[in-house]
């Protein structure tokens, strides 16, 4: 590995977690609020006008792909837009926030995020941890503990399970996805300028993690067992159970047990094994330790920070800090005070992400427009909203939903048909590929689109289907009106009325085929394949 | 009524989409036409000479399982660790190789191999990825694999061709490592052919008549042209981007159809699965594509190593020594890398299943055409095989000896975020002695 990157984790040392700022707006503002004041200071120092407040079209479709993970139906859609209560958007969220939808997709995001190239899944835990609205630590404490047998905690080991039997990227993942540091740079280099601290900050985490096991079904400690690693020079070193903040723990266990006592540990083991139970836990669990350590007071900024970054990387495109596992003081945020403000948000009542998620979607700097009028706008500034590609789940279920027959969704309080296809959508998803902090999109999906035969039956011609209807409409107009307002969930402008026409007028002696040429056009826009 | 079609999406460049989709059969003909551009240059006598100077490609055949250096490139013939077959002469006076790959030994002049490759890890998924990437894993780093670093290299942004394409029909290691673009991102994703010799979703669907699939496909470029007014991501051109590589990627079909080939040609390949998709790689390369891996399994030779070997050798020297000859012959091996490699080699020690195991301390890989001295031999192992004694080196050094056969800086850096990753790792050096 080269030197360089070594340079990032100078900060590390005896770093709390957030940078120095000043005083900080008054803990009981609105989170929103708090949002536009931090926000618009860094458009005004930079002498930036943000963008105009996106049209009401726009906002009910932004809202519904962040907080249910699809796009709105058209009746969503005039339901919003119709609506002349000043207070219409604070009450969509609420609702959106309420609905089981909701908690579905939570899931879903909180899922991508944990097992990102894994092949299993957290979604059975996450679901129902999301319905009660879990607290983000509690969260926390429940992956790593493992334990199924509990309420509401099934599922809950994969995390661990996943990664048990390799400890390296145990360390990397658990401290680059809870508390946004990633700590695999220190593993091996050494940087001329700082002493030895960074590789005892890595094999301190890891430490923390290195006695979990996996055996069978479940996810097993050691009480003890002692890191070891190599300094630079080659010299043999047995690491400490430190945690990111240089707060060392003991944790005991320093001793390696007698060949019998391991011998009768293995017995144990084995015997839980047989009987499909989960082996003995130890006195002290060094995973325990860390949860209480990452979250004692002095230490739980790392953890705070670490999810608020994620959760505004999510919903404004682009993280306070970026890259998201690098939160040290080399890169400060581009809104520092806003950063430290929402950490301390979040602990004081009780690491409620929907809270969190209702104060982001709420304020101005959320509401704005797309489409920039500079020509580069920064986007650390945040005066323009990110064009946000779907992940696969939400273009798979967005697909779905806008060509299903508009009939399918007349009732708007009636969640349920549209639960379903979130289910049978799954499939469809698994074809796209999953987007990272720096997305492309490949040729394959284009390909996928183009010629693939599984939109086959989303562009079906029956009752039941939006290119069915089309074909029914009694004009191009109609036609037109349909299409867009279904898939592209706004009315269409003139312009497109005449030229989506033509097109249409065109294929006169095959309205069902240009039904389907049409709504496939714009499936595979980029105004569709975007959050925007 | 035509003012009004020019301003749709605010620029007259869309005008001839415009008239494809709304025009007649002959004009959304004309314009399909227009863009093959990429592909016809093949016909034309003097791009193609100007094509072949420019773009260099990498043929990569990669030996899954892992093949023997001692029944290949390194025999060891007489001793305890030889086995049962002799060494022969090749044309290149003082090399000698296993007398299994006699079609090689007479085009020796043309290779490069490399004896002394000591890469530590001799487990097949960890090894499959080193020899992939060229480097250890990183759990911080999705680093991408040597083919999406070519890709990304020497690929042509606009190429109306795959930058990537990776054959890899047995399941024997498929899963080891599969085609990675890493951070690169998955416009440098290859496109794996397990189960067909021709890509996924690249041919029309019977459904739609192939005008009517253009002319939606203009449509929806247009629709999102004017929804990009005014809006910038990396994201979002890429959207477009991979749309625009359809129309290309679908007419590079026939690319993969080898009955578009002389039957003499194809005699000459051999009818085996190795040899046909040895035969595609060669169609790709010379139509632009530059990076194509074709994958032959099953040298995993735990048990009956010699049986194994004495299969699969023949058909490896005489599907190689086809190949490099047919590029010869076309003019593009002076600008084709082949590389021969596995993901380690075997023990020198024959157990008692008359087999070898995982081998990852003294082992072979082979350079032939672009960028190499052909008829040189690197680095020495013992008189048993069973150390590199001279000339040793890793996994970063072959990929810095492969990156300047074909004029990419090894020592260029990524920017990952706010992160420069080097190619190859900092202070790696290339096998300078291979290099032309």
């Amino acid at each position: 590995m080269g030197s360089i990157p070594l340079v990032w984790f100078v900060g590390l040392v005896a770093w709390s977690g957030s940078p120095a700022v000043g005083e900080l707006l008054p803990a009981e503002r609105a989170i929103e609020t708090v949002v536009d004041h931090y926000v618009d200071a860094g458009l005004v120092a930079a002498g930036t006008h943000p963008a105009p407040e996106t049209e009401d079209a726009s906002m009910v479709r932004r809202l519904t792909l962040d907080l249910l993970g699809r796009i709105p139906t058209a009746s969503e859609v005039r339901a919003f837009t119709e609506s002349t209560d000043p207070e219409k958007r604070p009450k969509l969220v609420d609702r959106l926030i309420g609905s089981v939808g909701f908690a579905r997709h939570q899931a879903d995001t909180l899922d991508a995020m944990l097992m990102s190239g894994f092949r299993s899944s957290l979604r059975e835990y996450l679901v129902s941890s999301c319905r009660d609205n879990r607290p983000w630590d509690t969260v926390f404490r429940e992956l790593m503990a493992a334990t199924e047998s509990g309420p509401g905690q099934k599922g809950v080991s994969e995390f661990l399970k996943a990664r048990g039997k390799d400890p390296d990227k145990l360390t990397t993942d658990v401290s680059s996805i809870f508390f946004g540091v990633n700590v695999s740079c220190a593993k091996c280099h050494d940087h001329p300028l700082v002493d030895d601290w960074k590789q005892d900050h890595y094999y301190g985490m890891k430490s923390f993690l290195e006695r979990t096991y996996v055996v069978g079904n479940f996810v097993g400690e050691h009480g003890y067992g002692r890191t070891k690693f190599k300094t630079t020079d080659g010299e043999e070193k047995k690491a400490r159970f430190l945690f990111l903040t240089g707060r060392e723990v003991e944790v005991g266990g320093a001793e390696e047990p007698s060949g019998d006592d391991k011998k009768a540990e293995k017995q144990k083991i084995d015997e839980a094994k047989k009987k499909n139970e989960a082996p003995p836990s130890p006195e002290v669990s060094a995973r325990a330790r860390l949860v209480e350590t990452a979250l004692e007071p002095a230490n739980r900024d790392f953890f705070a920070r670490a999810i608020v970054n994620r959760f505004w990387h999510r919903f404004y495109g682009q993280g306070l800090v970026m890259p998201l596992d690098q939160m040290h003081s080399e890169n400060p945020p581009s809104h520092p005070e806003l950063l430290q403000w929402l950490a301390r948000d979040l602990i004081e009542h009780g690491y409620d992400l929907r809270r969190l998620t209702r104060g982001l979607v709420l304020s101005h700097a959320y509401a704005r427009e797309s489409r920039a009028e500079s020509e580069n706008p920064d986007p650390r500034l945040f005066g323009v909203a990110a064009p946000r590609p779907l992940t696969p789940l939400q273009l798979s279920l967005s697909m779905s939903v806008a060509t299903a027959s508009p009939e399918t969704f007349a009732d708007p309080d009636d969640q349920a048909k549209v639960e379903n296809l979130a289910n049978s959508s799954r499939g469809l998803a698994s074809a796209i590929a999953r987007p990272g902090e720096d997305y492309q999109i490949g040729a394959a999906e284009a390909l996928f689109m183009s010629n693939g035969t599984k939109l086959n039956e989303l562009l079906g011609d029956g009752d039941d289907r939006l290119v069915g209807r089309i074909a029914k409409q009694r004009d191009h107009r109609a036609q037109v009106e349909l299409a867009v307002r279904n898939v592209l969930s706004r009315s269409p402008d003139p312009d497109e009325i005449a030229l989506l026409g033509e097109f249409l007028a065109h294929r006169e002696d095959r309205p069902v085929e240009a039904a389907r040429q049409l709504v496939w056009a714009l499936l595979a826009s980029g105004e569709f394949r975007f959050n925007h | 009524m035509a003012t009004q079609r020019d301003n749709f999406c605010g620029s007259t460049d869309h005008s001839l989409s415009r008239r494809g989709f709304l025009g007649t059969l002959a004009a959304g003909s004309a314009a399909f036409a227009a863009d093959m551009g990429g592909l016809n240059v093949l016909r034309s006598p003097v791009l193609a000479a100007e094509l072949k100077k420019q773009s260099k490609r990498v043929i990569l055949l990669w030996l899954a399982g892992a093949s023997s250096q001692l029944e290949t490139w390194d025999p060891k013939p007489g001793t305890s660790t030889g086995g049962p077959f002799r060494s022969i002469p090749t044309n290149v006076p003082g090399i000698n190789i296993s007398e299994l790959m006699p079609k090689m030994a007479r085009r020796m002049d043309r290779t490069a191999i490399i004896r002394s490759l000591n890469t530590k890890n001799g487990d097949h998924g960890g090894a499959a990825r080193l020899m992939m990437r060229g480097r250890m894993g990183d759990p911080s780093l999705n680093y991408p694999d040597m083919g999406a670093v070519i890709a990304k290299e020497l690929g042509r942004g606009q190429s109306p061709v795959p930058d990537y394409v990776s054959f890899y029909a047995p399941t024997e290691g498929r899963d080891f490592a599969p085609g990675a673009s890493g951070f690169l991102g998955s416009r440098f994703s290859p496109i794996e052919l397990t189960t067909n010799l021709v890509p996924e979703n690249i041919r029309r669907p019977e459904s739609i008549t192939e005008l009517d699939h253009t002319e939606r496909a203009e449509l929806r470029e247009l629709l999102t042209r004017r929804f990009e007014r005014g809006r910038a991501s990396t994201a979002l051109s890429s959207h477009n981007e991979a749309y625009q590589r359809v129309k290309g990627l679908m007419a590079s079909d026939t690319l993969f159809d080898v009955t578009k080939e002389p039957q003499k040609v194809r005699d000459a390949y051999g009818p085996t699965q190795f040899g046909e998709q040895a035969l595609v790689a060669r169609r790709l390369v010379e139509a632009g594509v530059p990076f194509v891996r074709v994958a032959r399994a099953w040298w995993d030779s735990h048990g009956q190593n010699f049986e194994t070997h004495q299969e699969l050798v023949p058909e490896l020297d005489h599907v190689m020594s086809t190949l490099l000859d047919d590029l010869e012959q076309r003019g593009l091996l002076e600008n084709t890398l082949v590389v021969t490699l596995a993901e380690f080699g075997r023990t020198p020690q024959i157990n008692a299943s008359l087999g070898r195991d995982h081998f990852a301390s003294a082992w072979s890989a082979t350079l032939s055409g672009c960028g190499v001295k052909g008829g040189t031999v690197f680095g020495k192992t013992d008189e048993k095989g069973q150390k590199v004694i001279d000339g040793e080196i890793g996994a970063a050094e072959l990929f810095a000896t492969i990156y300047q056969a074909v004029g990419i800086n090894h020592e260029k850096d990524y920017m990952v975020g706010s992160r420069p990753v080097p190619l190859t790792e900092t202070g790696t050096e290339p096998v300078r002695a291979v290099l032309a």
